[in-house]
């Protein structure tokens, strides 16, 4: 192996690890499009409460993100399925433009939010159990990079194994599939809407926790994931959830890939192309329902 | 009865375009007159947006794109070979145009959340590539020249009051354009393309030539407004002029107002501007967020309660004030219509 | 439908309704506009605090100071008038600081300003201070087209990017004399907003003339969500100086990268930013150490200028946090102004700015390593230079220019798996 190889070889690898954040992130935000076909602008604000929960377990009782991992689980999934009950329930039959207006004013609040409460300080976590890093066979990877993207894979594994595996999970496409007809065969499609809030939150804000390791923590680190994550739901295909899963390793090889072979500052343009020319090519996205 | 209505409806029609006209003279200093501006250049996009956007129901979150072009090319012509910015803003429609038509042809094959998806690209990708074109100056933006040139150059120091009558002119026709559109048989077709796709494709309508139509309308009026922000504020950079933050913008405003209706955007615009810039000058300063979280719950509010915007509970305030009236006069058959 | 312009009337009557009381007398009213909300929020908020205490020292006194005006309380020349700071917020947006400057000024009747901290939103604000005959001061952007306009109401009292990245090379000959050393490979990481573009540009130009070989130019977006791949190109190129332009995000993330792919070259020069930001250390802990960055004040200064300790114990009690370059300068901004204003003995626009262009101010009297504060025809102040500092057990202390330097420079860094 020479060195440029490695070089490459490892750029490779970095992004599938990135890439592998991306796709849960991605899941969480195709969940809630697939079952209810409401694009939520304001996941990338659910990551951001994910990574404050772990913030503030480590700083207020020095609990170790990856301990907190479940409680900020559940407590996005809690909030998500709050913000259903709350709000996206008067809007479900509203045309789709009014829902973008909702969920962006969501992401105004909770970014408001989170600079009222807890200043628009960044913050990091600095003394993790996951950090120094790993190598072996020439590479060197982050310690919290690699548990990041393990941990996202076991994470989109689960949602997919809930999806397919368990009765919840089949009324869950069930509703996605045709809400009339769901309900028809005794399915409380409110609860169902609610259920796929709650997991998508819970995917972001785990994707938030894995993330509070390695990534600076501020009110609008949203904003650096959301047009990622909208790319790869669409390259996916809108409501898939595999489809989200192996976009997000696309695009993070190819944002990673491009970014060294071409120059960074076009690595974000590169991955609207491919999505613009997959899309063009595919108009339902690589596993989308036609 | 339906010709008392009508007059009414035009009385006050001339009575608002007059105290349009009078405004300048009617605010207390700049400062005031500078947002009626503000409200009339979101405005006017919105009314652009809303003729692709509202009448033919493909939603664009990429019109920044379009506003940016505009801007760039007449301040470009402008600062390169000293072209007038009147011209400058005919080519940058033209340019608009054009970009428009060459994204619209294969992008118009997708639908509903594809399309916004791939507008939002389009516009990112174009933001990127002006931020590294050294010749538009890059990152850096173009600064116009800031000398007093009157009309012919479009810079005015002195008053903004020629600032307002220009973006109230181009308000205006942006409106007749659209209004033109709402009464011609394009104002059916679009309609037919945004509610019924299939039935408009098997009675022969050529739904692609049709929202090329609109896209070109739309786009050549935004690129419009773009240079108006270009000789107003004087600096343009990709930042400020094709962020996808303004995308969102002019199309909230339409939305807020109500989409597809002639007036919505400019209800949206005014109210959408006075929400953010009062709560911004009363809580802005205390650099809390206090200012976002208002904004923000003021915006959830209107669009879980009124999600047809601010036309539409116009509509339905009309709608009871007709039912009541009836009512009133049929009290004494108790017929409920 | 048509009736909807009803409602704009209204909407326009309503938003065009807030009235302000009329003005108390004894009231100098100065705007200041900064990021207080949206993503430079926590340095908006800092250089808030320190404007804020610069007025209050001048409101109130405080004695034993060597600074111009806080002696006596308020404005001695206006009759004891105080001064009154109101604040915008611009979000980072260029068009939201120009409608706030015509706001302060047409509505809060502001008789100066203060602003902006953001090259591109100073460009419209001071446009709007220029055609409104205000005079405009801006601490703190280092744009250096800023005062290429020629504008007559704009004064910068920071040095601009040119000089900044001119210290970099004379710094770099110093260095090199001083530790017979070499610096042959460079390798410039900047971002690709305004900042790290002009900074490119000059870098580029001076290493061209300077005859230092630049091995590697990354311009990456600001905001990313990884900075593998542009630091994996930096490491591929193995430098032997990073010269580095990043926000606070930008850089941390970078900080974090340069560890985990072990990227060590002999020494990392950081163009102040992100780098100088007091949550930088804090966030970076250890990994922060031997970084140089650009700078305009360091509390070790406060050998030489006892002003710099006196005034940093004022803000340190009250914020429980050290100035740093940025609010620094925002505190001598104002300063500035107030010291122009009481000169002038009036609150006109056109007497102050006819004092501020005869300012004068000698070093001694403000909290900068500065020789002082005079402006040039274009209102570039041509007192005011830049200090190089270095992170030494978790501080920042200054090593260049080497008569200031209060600690021996440290090159090359250790390489990380060498720390403890």
């Amino acid at each position: 192996m020479n060195a440029s190889f490695d070089i490459l070889l490892q750029t490779l690898l970095s992004g599938v690890l990135i890439g592998l954040i991306y796709a849960l992130v991605a899941v969480g935000l195709t969940m809630i499009f697939g079952v209810m076909d409401i694009v939520n602008f304001a996941h990338g604000e659910f990551l951001m409460l994910g990574m404050y929960a772990s913030f503030w377990g480590f700083a207020l009782w020095a609990l170790d993100p990856m301990f907190t991992l479940p409680f900020t689980a559940l407590m996005l999934f809690g909030l998500g399925s709050a913000i259903y009950h709350v709000v996206i329930r008067r809007i479900i039959r509203a045309p789709m433009l009014s829902q973008i207006f909702t969920t962006f004013g969501l992401l105004i609040l909770f970014r408001g939010l989170a600079q009222f409460l807890w200043k628009p300080d960044f913050r990091t976590i600095d003394h993790s159990i996951v950090q120094g890093k790993v190598a072996f066979a020439g590479l060197q990877f982050g310690l919290p990079q690699l548990v990041a993207a393990a941990g996202a894979i076991v994470v989109t594994g689960i949602v997919w194994w809930f999806l397919q595996r368990t009765r919840l999970g089949a009324a869950l496409e069930a509703t996605a599939a045709d809400k009339d007809a769901a309900a028809l065969m005794g399915i409380d499609v409110q609860r169902m809407f609610a259920l796929a809030w709650g997991i998508g939150a819970a995917c972001a804000g785990v994707a938030g926790a894995l993330l509070s390791t390695f990534f600076p923590i501020f009110p609008e680190v949203g904003a650096n994931f959301i047009l990622i994550a909208f790319v790869t739901v669409a390259l996916g295909g809108f409501g898939s959830v595999a489809g989200a899963f192996w976009a997000g390793i696309i695009v993070g090889i190819v944002e990673v890939l491009g970014g060294f072979l071409l120059g960074p500052q076009y690595k974000l343009a590169l991955v609207l192309a491919l999505y613009l020319i997959v899309v063009l090519l595919r108009p339902q996205g690589l596993l989308g329902r036609a | 009865m339906r010709d008392e209505h009508a007059w009414a409806k035009r009385i006050v029609l001339v009575a608002l375009l007059v105290l349009v006209l009078a405004l300048p003279y009617l605010v207390g200093n700049a400062s005031q007159l500078n947002y009626a501006i503000l409200v009339l250049m979101i405005a006017q996009a919105g009314v652009a947006w809303n003729i692709l956007g509202g009448y033919a129901g493909q939603v664009s979150l990429g019109h920044a794109a379009f506003y940016g072009i505009g801007a760039y090319t007449s301040t470009q012509l402008l600062l390169v070979f000293g072209l007038s910015p009147w011209l400058g803003m005919l080519a940058g429609g033209g340019v608009a145009v054009l970009f428009a038509l060459a994204i619209g042809w294969p992008c118009f094959r997708l639908k509903g959340h594809y399309f916004a998806m791939a507008t939002i690209a389009i516009a990112e990708i174009l933001q990127i590539v002006v931020t590294n074109w050294d010749w538009l100056g890059g990152a850096v933006g173009l600064s116009l020249p800031v000398a007093e040139t009157g009309w012919r150059g479009l810079v005015f120091n002195k008053s903004k009051v020629p600032y307002y009558y220009l973006i109230l002119g181009l308000l205006l026709l942006t409106l007749g354009v659209s209004w033109l559109i709402e009464r011609s048989f394009l104002g059916y077709y679009f309609r037919a393309i945004k509610d019924e796709p299939d039935a408009a494709r098997s009675v022969g309508i050529d739904l692609t030539r049709y929202k090329l139509v609109a896209i070109t309308a739309s786009s050549f009026l935004t690129a419009l407004g773009g240079t108006f922000y270009a000789q107003k504020e004087l600096f343009i950079d990709p930042g400020s002029t094709m962020a996808t933050s303004l995308s969102i913008k002019i199309a909230l405003v339409a939305i807020l107002g109500g989409v597809g209706s002639l007036g919505g955007p400019v209800a949206g615009a005014v109210i959408l501007t006075a929400i953010e810039e009062t709560t911004r000058a009363m809580f802005g300063g205390t650099g809390r967020g206090t200012d976002l979280i208002i904004y923000a719950l003021l915006i959830i509010l209107v669009a879980v309660f009124y999600p047809s915007g601010v036309a539409g509970w116009w509509r339905d305030l009309e709608h009871r004030l007709l039912l009541f009236k009836r009512r009133d006069r049929a009290s004494g058959k108790r017929k409920t219509s | 439908m048509k009736r909807l312009w009803k409602l704009f009337a209204l909407g326009a009557a309503l938003s065009l309704a807030i009235v302000r009381p009329a003005l108390a007398q004894e009231e100098i009213r100065i705007g200041v506009i900064y990021p207080l909300t949206g993503a430079a929020a926590s340095t908006g908020l800092e250089l808030k605090q320190a404007i804020e205490l610069a007025a209050d020292l001048i409101n109130n006194g405080t004695r034993g100071l060597n600074l111009p005006l806080t002696t006596t309380g308020g404005l001695p020349n206006l009759k004891g008038a105080k001064i009154k700071l109101i604040f915008g917020d611009h979000q980072g947006n260029p068009q939201t600081g120009a409608t706030e400057a015509e706001r302060l000024i047409s509505q809060e009747k502001v008789v100066a300003l203060v602003c902006c901290y953001f090259s591109n939103v100073t460009n419209t604000a001071s446009q709007v201070a220029e055609r409104n005959g205000i005079p405009f001061v801006n601490p703190e952007s280092s744009s250096a087209t800023l005062t290429q306009r020629g504008f007559k109401w704009f004064f910068r009292t920071t040095p601009h990017d040119d000089l900044f990245v001119t210290n970099f090379f004379e710094f770099l000959k110093d260095v090199e004399k001083k530790k017979n050393i070499s610096v042959k490979r460079i390798a410039l990481f900047n971002e690709n907003t305004l900042f790290g573009t002009e900074t490119t540009k000059i870098e580029e130009r001076l290493a061209g003339e300077q005859k230092y070989p630049i091995v590697e130019k990354i311009l990456y977006p600001a905001k990313s969500t990884q900075l593998t791949s542009e630091i994996q190109r930096i490491k591929a190129a193995s430098p032997d100086l990073i010269m580095q332009s990043s926000y606070l995000g930008d850089a941390i993330l970078s900080m974090k990268t340069y560890k985990e792919l072990g990227v060590s070259p002999d020494a990392l020069l950081a163009n102040d930013a992100g780098f100088n930001d007091s949550e930088f250390l804090k966030t970076t802990g250890k990994d922060a150490e031997y970084v140089l960055s650009r700078e305009v004040w360091a509390l070790d200064l406060a050998t030489r200028n006892p002003l710099i300790k006196q005034v940093n114990d004022i803000y340190f009690e009250r914020y429980k946090t050290n100035f740093n370059g940025n609010s620094a300068r925002t505190f001598t901004g104002l300063m500035t102004l107030a010291e122009a204003i009481n000169r002038a003995g009036s609150t006109k626009p056109e007497a102050i700015q006819k004092a501020l262009v005869e300012t004068d101010i000698p070093g001694s009297k403000l909290i900068m390593p500065w020789k002082g504060i005079k402006f040039d025809a274009s209102g570039q102040n041509t007192l005011g230079n830049g200090i190089i500092v270095q992170v030494q057990d978790g501080k920042y202390v200054t090593v260049w220019p080497f008569d200031l330097a209060s600690k021996d420079i440290i090159w090359p860094m250790p390489k990380w798996d060498q720390r403890k």
